[in-house]
């Protein structure tokens, strides 16, 4: 009898040694070392074991009794020291073993991030029942807080079970959505909500910086300084092959150890399989290929031919509630087709991408029931375009079911805001309606809602149609693009009533068609994000418009035109100069004083872009924001300083609202001005916001509008001092930004809401104009910032064309 | 014989029944009544109006209702109960969106040496709360349970909660697994199921069966998945746990276990949304499996079965 020496009694290595019994029970002689000191137990299950789903001696799949009754010799509990290939031998810690052939199964070694405090003793990784049962031990302390660092399969799946343990929980992912590598945006966001369901904490994009605690882990400090209490580091971020024994006996070993199709090592008697090899370039960490490697090996050691083939790969996360199914590619790219079901009241999203009539990947939450019929489509390359129109509804729906476009709003619990104004919920205009209530305007006389400013007539038209169903005809309204059928209004009313913060959410709870909305709704919803949860929501550069993308306003030939900021139109002898040097220096072609009293440099390269930001920078200026859905200028007279017919401080007033206001975002560009007495110099009539001096006080004039439609401003208000003038603009502001559709200029707005509306929160309700402007401020401590400043760079070569100090002193 | 290899137990649970509204009544709809045949023939004489007797007033009110003294209160059945030895009872209303489909009453004798745990909790401001709960003679852990709450997703009924599913957990006492545990342990409590009772109003409920050896609520416990999220059409379901004195787990790792509608008690449950009681062949060599279907918006979601 050939004598079989196997190391490591893993999964892989254990099935290999199934179909040799079952094959040829009689072939080898098998001495199996694994330095845990236990036999082959499915590992795939550790986390029902720590969440307490189940026990482990339910998952042992090999235990005393069947090692015995195939005579294999178990060598647990006992490490290898090495390898001699040249003498055919094994040596154990107690002792060497010689064999005829010998597979390698040493599995893989969990990563550890080279943090300060990595070693203390409370830092563990998730790999085998030790980790297990150190978790276990962890949370059997009352209050104990763990933090697991890495948000893929095993991080979370630690996580949901210290959690099931009674331990306060915190993921920490380094990248922007959990599970980066088997789910696109939008699975991970429901992931993420479904774990926040469950009390876990989750922090995308948090960088950990080190582990703190003075011989025990007290804290994990992250880079951008916060600090999160800790008596529990899990570190999941991944896995290497385990190659050392290889290395050492002078096999072939790359990332893994290499193996042919026949799972041989470079020597032919020595055989490999599961996490620890490579074969053509590939690492293994899921169990089925592992499977197919563990037919081949055993098959090899019989002389049988057999060849290992890589397949497509499906994911499952075993975390009880969480229903996800990930296969394939589904990567964006041009040559593809993505076909999006979303069912927000189920907490549903299905995505199959499709390239050339075949589905190349799918990616479902929620509903996986069809995971294995699309697996199967994507494994065969099966031509799809026969049932392209129904095939997201998988096998059993062939038929085909329209998204029901009023899924959105369905799906609101009965709780949500839809009226802002009045504060009315679902709930009550639903009761209103099972009240007899049965069209807008008696949902008006009874609840209130959409009676103010009728932003949210769309909703409550929705609420009908969905509770009266096909009693009540909804009128057609303008949606916001191809993605949804909700109009801006009612996404501006969800965003605040549902509390989405993030564009993953707005995409899923929202029910859009499409994974990531398109270049009509991105600038809209990242917007509307902005505005409403300014400290909440990061801006996303990739939802914006060139110009706002570069900072510049692209011209017809290609080149940019670059304005810096002059506070009410104010400047000064040094950035005048500094402004003749870029020019001077960047060779820029025309130089234009503007309507909005600053002056533009028209035909600058995209490369110098960062050059010319810095010298501007340099000199005290910052951007302009000339090319923004923004604040552009606040355009004034010169006042009482100079001019005889002054009645207040008009340039000074232009100035503090310019300091105020820069750098806001708003739903279309804002451009104001101050002029100092009635003759309105400063043309402040036709502005966005226009105030007037007069002796006393201050005319606030808004939606006004000089460009395709002309339009005078009408009085929103008088104060009297300049302070009132400023929180009162602030406030508007404000409320034009939390409520306007995104490319409405104010007067379009006001058209829609009607002034007395806007007088009535802004003027009459003193309260909630200070909220407004204390609002407005918060925003503008995330915002009033010159986007220029961190894309500024010195120009490196430049070379002045004449050295004009040497010429002067010839 | 497996049942005669079986040394005698002394389960728990006494007496099931099912109770089905007819009209405006909930009438018998099936039941084990062991060797109480009086108390059995007592109730198939019984029905209950809205807020009537125990059943009743589990329907009316629309959650889960634990009554642990019969003599006084609204039980109707109380002189038959005293005479088969019965003094505790929990209701289970089964509830699909607003539809009542039946009512689960399961009734228990006090007993000095008997342990085990049937309770009811509901969230209260964020955090789930012991709502009620039977526990025969287990008192400390009952007092113990009395002080304890639950957040989302921690132990077994946040767990419950936050998952919207049944869970089943081993080793309650082994020193970890269970926030209760080390009274658990003392007890013998050693396995929990953990379901959700979804109601109307959608307050949360979650009921625990928590079970010790020596006096099992259970031998036998199987979580089916019926959703069509998870199975793709109504009329099947798929088991996603269980577990069995007899022959250990009831989970395939590599191999779904299906069952289809009317196959079965869980198929029975499974295509008539109703609870079944079956003391017959379906009881896999048990006494008795009740399977239990678990309603989420309307649409059946999961059964549960115990077998005893």
């Amino acid at each position: 009898m050939q004598k079989l020496v196997v190391i490591g009694a893993g999964m892989a290595s254990g099935r290999v040694l199934e179909h040799l019994f079952e094959t040829a029970p009689d072939a080898y002689d098998v001495t199996l070392f694994n330095a845990e000191p236990r036999g082959n137990y499915n590992r795939l299950m550790l986390s029902p074991v720590l969440s307490g789903e189940k026990s482990y001696a339910e998952i042992v799949t090999h235990d005393d009794d069947w090692y015995s009754a195939n005579g294999v010799t178990c060598r647990f509990g006992e490490a290898v020291v090495k390898i001699d290939r040249d003498r055919k031998v094994v040596v154990g810690q107690n002792g060497e073993v010689p064999y005829d052939k010998l597979v390698i199964g040493t599995g893989s070694a969990p990563f550890i991030i080279p943090l300060p405090g990595k070693d203390l003793p409370e830092v563990i990784t998730y790999r085998d029942l030790d980790d297990t049962n150190a978790m276990i031990e962890a949370a059997a302390r009352p209050g104990s807080r763990a933090v697991v660092i890495g948000g893929g399969l095993l991080g979370l799946e630690a996580a949901a079970g210290l959690r099931m343990r009674g331990m306060e929980v915190t993921v920490l992912h380094l990248m922007g959505h959990l599970m980066e590598r088997q789910l696109d945006e939008a699975a991970g966001y429901l992931l993420k909500k479904d774990l926040e369901d469950r009390g876990i904490t989750v922090l995308t994009r948090a960088s950990t910086k080190a582990i703190l605690g003075d011989g025990k882990v007290e804290a994990v400090l992250l880079e951008d300084e916060t600090v999160l209490e800790a008596d529990l580091v899990v570190m999941a971020v991944g896995i290497r092959p385990e190659t050392r024994l290889a290395k050492d006996a002078a096999l072939a070993v790359g990332r893994g150890v290499e193996v042919n199709a026949q799972m041989q090592t470079s020597d032919p008697d020595v055989l490999a399989l599961g996490e620890c090899v490579e074969f053509n370039g590939q690492l293994f960490g899921l169990v089925a290929p592992l499977y197919d490697q563990a037919k081949v090996v055993a098959s090899t050691l019989l002389a049988e031919p057999a060849a290992f083939v890589t397949k497509e790969l499906s994911t499952k996360l075993k975390v009880t509630g969480c229903d996800l199914f990930s296969a394939g590619d589904f990567a964006e790219a041009e040559d593809r087709e993505d076909i999006v079901f979303r069912d927000p009241a189920r907490g549903v999203y299905k995505r199959l991408v499709l390239k050339e009539d075949r589905l190349i990947g799918a990616v479902m939450y929620g509903d996986t029931a069809d995971g294995s019929w699309f697996f199967g489509l994507i494994k065969d390359g099966t031509d799809v375009s026969e049932m392209r129109d129904t095939l997201i509804f998988g096998p059993a729906y062939q038929g085909g079911a329209a998204v029901d476009p009023l899924s959105a709003v369905a799906a609101l619990p009965a709780d949500a805001e839809i009226c802002g104004c009045n504060g009315v919920c679902k709930g009550q205009i639903v009761t209103a309606i099972e009240g007899g209530a049965t069209d807008l305007g008696m949902i008006r006389a009874t609840t209130k809602a959409s009676a103010s400013c009728g932003t949210c007539t769309g909703l409550v038209e929705q609420v009908l149609a969905v509770t009266l169903g096909d009693d009540f005809v909804l009128p057609a309204a303008q949606s916001v693009c191809g993605c949804t059928d909700l109009t801006h209004e009612d996404v501006r009313r969800l965003i605040k009533s549902q509390a989405l913060k993030s564009q993953p959410a707005v995409w899923q709870e929202l029910g859009w068609s499409t994974p990531n909305g398109c270049h009509v709704c991105r600038p809209a919803i990242n917007f509307y994000l902005l505005a409403d949860w300014p400290l909440e929501y990061q801006d996303d550069p990739q939802s914006r418009f060139v110009n706002e993308r570069n900072h510049a306003n692209i011209q017809k030939d290609g080149t940019y035109s670059v304005m810096p900021r002059m506070f009410g139109g104010i400047t000064t002898a040094a950035e005048l100069r500094a402004i003749a040097d870029a020019a001077d220096k960047y060779n820029v072609p025309t130089v234009k004083v503007t309507g909005g009293q600053r002056i533009d440099l028209l035909g600058v390269k995209k490369e110098d872009l960062p050059g010319i930001w810095y010298d501007l920078n340099a000199a005290g200026m910052v951007s302009g924001h000339a090319y923004s859905k923004g604040l552009r200028t606040v355009k004034t007279c010169v006042g009482t300083d100079h001019c005889r017919f002054g009645t207040q401080d008009s340039t000074g007033l232009g100035i503090k609202l310019e300091k105020l206001l820069w750098g806001s975002w708003t739903p279309h560009k804002v451009k104001l001005a101050v002029s100092g007495c009635p003759r309105n110099c400063a043309e402040a009539t036709c502005k966005d916001v226009g105030i007037i001096c007069v002796d006393s006080g201050y005319q606030v004039g808004v939606g006004g509008a000089a460009g395709m439609d002309l339009k005078e401003t009408e009085r929103l208000c008088d104060v009297p001092t300049e302070e009132e003038a400023l929180e009162v603009t602030a406030a508007f502001v404000q409320i034009y930004r939390e409520n306007a559709k995104y490319l409405d200029r104010p007067y379009k707005w006001l058209a829609k809401v009607g002034l007395d509306w806007v007088k009535a929160q802004v003027v009459d309700d003193l309260e909630n104009r200070r909220a407004l402007a204390a609002r407005f401020e918060l925003s503008q401590t995330v915002y009033r910032k010159d986007p220029w400043a961190p894309l500024a760079a010195k120009a490196e070569s430049f070379a002045p064309l004449a050295d004009l100090t040497l010429e002067a002193a010839e | 014989m497996d049942t005669l290899m079986d040394p005698a137990v002394r389960t728990f649970v006494e007496v099931m029944e099912i109770w089905v509204p007819e009209g405006d009544r909930l009438v018998p709809g099936g039941g084990h009544y062991g060797s109480r045949s009086a108390f059995a023939e007592a109730s198939r004489k019984t029905s209950f109006a809205r807020g009537e007797g125990l059943p009743g007033k589990a329907w009316a009110e629309e959650r889960p209702i634990v009554l642990k003294t019969f003599e006084g209160s609204y039980f109707q059945r109380t002189e038959a109960a005293a005479e088969a030895g019965l003094t505790s009872a929990v209701a289970i209303p089964v509830f699909a969106g607003r539809t009542l489909k039946a009512v689960l009453v399961v009734l228990c004798s006090d007993d000095a040496d008997r342990f085990g745990a049937i309770e009811v909790w509901a969230e209260n401001a964020g955090t789930l709360t012991l709502d009620d709960g039977y526990y025969g003679a287990a008192r400390q852990f009952e007092e113990i349970s009395q002080r304890t709450t639950f957040k989302r997703g921690q132990g077994l009924p946040g767990s419950v909660w936050s998952s919207k599913t049944p869970i089943l957990m081993r080793d309650l006492g082994q020193g970890y697994g269970f926030m209760r545990s080390e009274s658990a342990g003392r007890v013998g409590l050693n396995t929990g199921l953990g379901l959700p009772v979804p109601t109307p109003d959608g307050t949360i409920y979650a009921l625990t069966l928590l079970t010790a050896s020596g006096t099992p609520i259970a031998r036998r416990f199987e979580i089916w998945d019926a959703r069509a999220a998870k199975v793709g059409a109504p009329g099947k379901a798929v088991l996603t746990d269980g577990i069995c004195d007899r022959t250990g787990p009831l989970w395939d790792f590599e191999t779904d276990r299906m069952v289809a509608a009317w196959q079965g008690p869980v198929g029975r449950a499974l295509g008539s949304g109703l609870p079944v009681i079956d003391t017959g062949a379906g009881a896999a060599g048990y006494a008795s499996v009740v399977a239990l279907p678990i309603h989420r918006g309307g649409e059946l979601a999961h059964i549960v079965a115990w077998y005893c």
